[in-house]
């Protein structure tokens, strides 16, 4: 049996494919949004004056980093309602119980890669806003924060991408991403070469996109006088 | 809590402040007013408390005791043990503004040009138009001869360029006094007098002053006072004619010799 590369074909541009991918960008775009929320929150809280945040932010970390995705997951999806019962409704959907795993697990990751952000930026920087009369929440918004994010970039895009591959995890709860579509094929006409084949041209294609947008965001935080559109400081938002 | 204004109402007055981290005292008992136009400059040897005193000066530091008054107004920001004492935050950073700070390491906001640096004070303090604000900014630029590197980012200017940005951003809040913490101590040699530069041609406009600072030959042409401090004291204030060449207390005569 040769690679039929009209299998291949046929599987790389069906509908199937395409959903999976969406669903697949989908859980990893939100989950990665509301990691990044729910990190800053935690970063914040780990540097609190008052120890039990501090002590609850880095239990957080320790405990989402400890226990594996996969472990986490499926905790979510089969744990959960048994103990919770209202979570034993229809609502409470495969896609939902993904994101809510990666967002959280995720979030332990973006909490230290955000708190070396903050720590990267220069305590000059806080006297400065503080001098001109900046409150602190302006300064955090307005001078922290931008300077933040320009370090984190690299980091962050390096979690995207793993994220992006831990949806495949979401298979063992039915989640229909990528990998789920792949398999359910493979099982009715076992042409592996040519549906793992798809499934990687696929995931390929997404990195690569995420890789150019990435870039591009990073162009945005450069700074530098030739290129002036790129975020005209915080003043105009 | 407004005093009577005068005249002679100073525009920052300290009485008795005290500082300690922990154990350490930095400030024991430092008493100094400036009157309107006035210059001094502080000299004294590393570790003296002339920069804590600065920073407890521009409502940076909490004081452990003593009284700080700006224009009159009480502005004492007390953070003595338990109780904290002194104006909320809105009303500090308002007072803060009013005592803009220049850094030795200008700390300029590595993210905004150098004309953006300069508005985001008056646009977020002072809530002044954007339109307007960048007009003010562009005036200031070219006060401190920066006019053409307005869209310059921090990393793309000089030293000198960075610090003379950075009086303009203090200028831009229109502080009833500026504070300078060795603003020419992080430039090279060459750099240091454009700055200087700058600090003069404030002085001549009229700018009340307290600049720390080792520019012996600046505190000598623009000095009205010279404050000699040592082991978190004031332990002698003159004139520069009288501070130079004679020096009453044995510990300035000391540092003169050494930094002569």
């Amino acid at each position: 049996m040769t690679f039929d590369w009209g299998i291949f074909a046929d599987a790389l541009t069906s509908g199937a494919y395409a959903r999976g991918a969406m669903v697949a960008i989908s859980v990893a775009a939100l989950a990665q949004a509301t990691a990044m929320v729910v990190g800053l929150l935690i970063a914040l809280l780990g540097r609190s004056p008052i120890l039990p945040l501090r002590v609850f932010a880095w239990g957080w970390v320790w405990l989402f980093r400890a226990v594996p995705t996969l472990l986490q997951l499926l905790f979510v999806w089969n744990a959960l309602p048994q103990l919770i019962p209202s979570l034993r409704e229809n609502w409470f959907t495969p896609f939902l119980a993904a994101w809510l795993t990666l967002s959280i697990n995720e979030s332990a990751y973006m909490a230290e890669i955000i708190r070396s952000g903050l720590n990267a930026v220069d305590t000059g920087q806080t006297l400065a806003g503080k001098t001109l009369g900046l409150r602190s929440g302006q300064i955090f918004r307005i001078v922290i924060l931008p300077q933040m994010i320009r370090v984190i970039i690299p980091a962050t895009g390096n979690e995207f991408i793993t994220l992006l591959k831990l949806t495949a995890l979401a298979s063992v709860i039915s989640l229909r991403e990528l990998l789920t579509v792949t398999s359910q094929q493979v099982a009715v006409n076992f042409r592996f070469a040519e549906l793992y084949g798809a499934a990687t041209v696929w995931y390929l294609a997404i990195v690569s996109i995420f890789i150019v947008l990435q870039a591009r965001i990073e162009r945005h935080y450069q700074w530098s006088s030739e290129g002036r559109h790129a975020l005209s400081g915080a003043l105009n938002r | 809590m407004r005093e009577q204004r005068s005249p002679h109402t100073p525009i920052v007055k300290t009485t008795e402040v005290r500082k300690c981290y922990g154990e350490l005292d930095v400030l024991r008992g430092v008493s100094l007013s400036v009157n309107q136009g006035q210059v001094k400059v502080i000299v004294g040897p590393s570790g003296s408390g002339k920069s804590t005193f600065l920073r407890c000066l521009a409502l940076l530091e909490p004081i452990d005791a003593g009284h700080i008054t700006l224009d009159g107004d009480e502005v004492t920001w007390l953070a003595s043990g338990s109780r904290r004492r002194g104006p909320g935050e809105r009303a500090l950073a308002i007072h803060r503004s009013e005592v803009c700070m220049v850094f030795q390491h200008f700390n300029l906001f590595p993210h905004m040009s150098a004309l953006e640096n300069v508005m985001v004070g008056p646009v977020h303090v002072r809530g002044t138009p954007k339109s307007q604000a960048r007009q003010e900014a562009m005036t200031l630029l070219e006060r401190v001869q920066l006019s053409n590197r307005a869209n310059h980012y921090p990393h793309e200017l000089s030293g000198g360029q960075q610090q003379r940005a950075a009086i303009a951003r203090a200028l831009a809040m229109r502080p009833k006094v500026m504070l300078f913490d060795e603003p020419t101590s992080a430039l090279d040699a060459e750099l240091v007098r454009e700055v200087i530069d700058v600090m003069e041609e404030l002085v001549r406009e009229g700018m009340t002053m307290v600049v720390v600072s080792h520019e012996l030959r600046f505190a000598q042409e623009a000095a009205d006072t010279i404050v000699m401090m040592a082991n978190g004291q004031i332990i002698e204030e003159a004139p520069p004619g009288q501070f130079f060449t004679s020096p009453q207390h044995e510990r300035t005569q000391q540092f003169l010799r050494v930094v002569k």
